[in-house]
């Protein structure tokens, strides 16, 4: 296991958690998308819908609102805590050198609740003149089909 | 309790109780989602003989089955025997339902078809799974009531069974096919937030101001991107101007029910796309209306169509959300798309981006909705004020013969009408 490969997947959640979106959001390469699946070994976002499934077109638009003080779902913001374990890297494909799978727990706690995510990771990376990149940032919850409330960070 | 709906309704105001108190919430239950007709599923969900969906209505779990005879069941979810819940998976595929308690196994029809046993019992029990008294369908929409009499569907939907008619009608093949599994959303509040929100055309401006702002700042890179290019034009509709909304009307039918027309008109949210996909899609259109039909199909130019009191259809993205209330500050709000039959792949890709965009927990324009919702939630279980001004365009109303009121886009008629149709369900013994 690649210490670079683990110390990229540790730092990206810490970005998250610390709320420096826009480094999270240079981690990504120009065609980079973020894609949190509805379903169980979804095969692509043309199969069914997705919590979240992004570009980085719609992510700079993302990341441009959080950062904004009227984006009123964070009004107090959420603070998060992301717990990234069982690090597993193997040899890229489709465009990517690099295919990192993490387990990834997510605590979050604003205005007095908690709520857990936990799930799947998939990073796929591709290392660019800059470092490495994120072609794929991939999350699948174990609750991806439940009812959720709002969601304004990634996971 | 008649009395007491009244004291809760003026003609200018409703009182908070009507979302916070779980005595209203109960009547609700009973008076409302116990009576009308609510969606179940479509059609194409249960395609084959045995093919099941487990629903929600109101407060009850519903199978919806096909029957070997190619008939439907809608059946309540619950063994005859001790009760227990028959089927677990929200679908699937079945010969015959049996219970996982003392193994009861019921025909696709719900009649009891086994007992283990038997002979224990004086007379063989013959009661078989509980049926929901009305099962109706509208151009393969499938409705349910538990009230055994009542309006036929037709009647109910009224003016707004032209929503159905036109997400049909803009099928090439002339069917339609659920797919892309649902979206499911969740807040703490009450159910009518949702559908008086959904066609409340001054909040967009300031709940949504910090998405469209930051879509503007992207415009370029949005519009270069395939994906996100849909995108843009949502996020910047929500940023339409008071007098802009004010030219999009509202038609609010005594049922309830509400439609906002002229939404594409202003060319600013999902334009007809000029590319190559679409014209494709066009001619296949043309091919099965002709062109003077096809162009009045493609030119039906509403948004949200409100089937009071739980259902928003939207024909040109070919999507329904469903509202379940759970309880009076509990709601959870289901988002299904179909596919056009007939119709370019491509255009299956772009409705499934769209509701992804416009209606994930997690998009830039719901989640701030549903921050809203559980505001005025909190806010209204405070007792400083109890009545709810609803009185905004009220004098500019104008009411068609044929029972419906046209008003302007910023007017509140819809949450007035919506509340005229509430009233009465609720002060029905």
């Amino acid at each position: 296991m690649s210490d670079e490969l683990q110390a990229f997947v540790v730092a990206e959640a810490r970005l998250l958690d610390e709320r420096r979106f826009s480094d999270w959001l240079a981690l990504f390469a120009a065609d980079g998308a973020y894609w949190a699946p509805t379903r169980r070994a979804q095969r692509s976002p043309e199969e069914a819908l997705s919590l979240f499934y992004e570009t980085r077109a719609l992510l700079e638009v993302r990341v441009a609102r959080l950062e904004r003080p009227d984006a009123h779902v964070q009004v107090p913001p959420a603070r998060m805590l992301r717990h990234v374990s069982a690090i597993e890297a193997a040899p890229g494909g489709e465009g990517c050198d690099h295919e990192v799978r993490s387990s990834l727990i997510v605590a979050e706690w604003r205005e007095g609740e908690s709520r857990w995510f936990a799930g799947r990771v998939l990073h796929r990376l591709r290392r660019e003149a800059a470092g490495l990149r994120i072609v794929l940032k991939r999350v699948d919850l174990i609750s991806s089909e439940a009812p959720q409330r709002a969601l304004a960070v990634p996971f | 309790m008649a009395a007491t709906i009244d004291a809760l309704l003026r003609s200018d105001a409703v009182h908070r109780a009507a979302y916070v108190d779980p005595g209203v919430f109960a009547l609700e239950e009973s008076r409302i989602f116990r009576r009308v007709w609510l969606y179940v599923a479509h059609e194409s969900e249960v395609a084959r003989a045995g093919d099941y969906v487990l629903r929600r209505m109101g407060p009850e779990e519903v199978v919806l089955v096909r029957r070997e005879d190619g008939g439907l069941s809608l059946l309540y979810n619950r063994c005859a025997h001790r009760g227990a819940r028959l089927v677990t998976e929200p679908q699937g595929s079945l010969r015959q339902f049996r219970c996982s308690y003392h193994a009861w196994t019921y025909r696709l029809d719900g009649s009891l078809a086994g007992v283990p046993l038997a002979s224990g019992y004086a007379e063989p029990p013959s009661r078989g799974m509980a049926r929901v008294p009305r099962l109706e369908s509208y151009k393969g929409f499938l409705f349910g009531s538990h009230a055994a009499a009542g309006e036929g569907l037709a009647e109910f939907l009224g003016g707004l069974a032209s929503a159905f008619d036109n997400m049909l009608d803009r099928a090439p093949a002339g069917t339609l096919t659920r797919f892309g599994g649902a979206l499911r959303l969740e807040y703490r509040g009450n159910w009518k937030m949702f559908m008086e929100n959904a066609v409340d055309l001054v909040h967009p401006t300031f709940v949504h101001k910090s998405s469209v702002e930051a879509a503007r700042s992207h415009a370029e890179a949005m519009e270069a991107d395939p994906l996100a290019r849909q995108g843009t034009q949502m996020f910047v509709a929500n940023g339409m101007r008071a007098q802009e909304w004010e030219a999009v009307p509202l038609r609010a039918f005594p049922q309830g029910h509400v439609y906002m027309g002229g939404f594409y008109r202003s060319g600013v949210i999902a334009p007809q796309p000029e590319d190559p996909v679409f014209e494709r899609y066009r001619r296949l259109l043309v091919e099965r209306h002709g062109e003077e039909k096809a162009a009045a199909v493609l030119a039906v130019d509403r948004f949200n169509n409100l089937v009071w009191p739980n259902l928003s259809v939207n024909a040109r993205f070919a999507a329904l959300r469903i509202v379940h209330p759970l309880a009076a500050d509990r709601t959870v709000v289901e988002v299904q798309c179909f596919r056009l039959d007939g119709a370019p792949s491509q255009m299956h890709d772009l409705t499934l981006q769209f509701v992804n965009l416009a209606a994930s927990p997690a998009s830039l324009i719901a989640s701030d909705d549903l921050e809203i919702f559980e505001r005025c939630q909190r806010g209204l279980e405070s007792s400083g004020e109890d009545w709810i001004d609803l009185r905004r365009g009220a004098a500019a109303d104008w009411r068609d013969a044929d029972g419906s009121t046209t008003s302007p886009g910023t007017s509140e008629v819809a949450i007035r009408t919506q509340f005229a149709a509430w009233r009465r369900c609720m002060s029905a013994e």
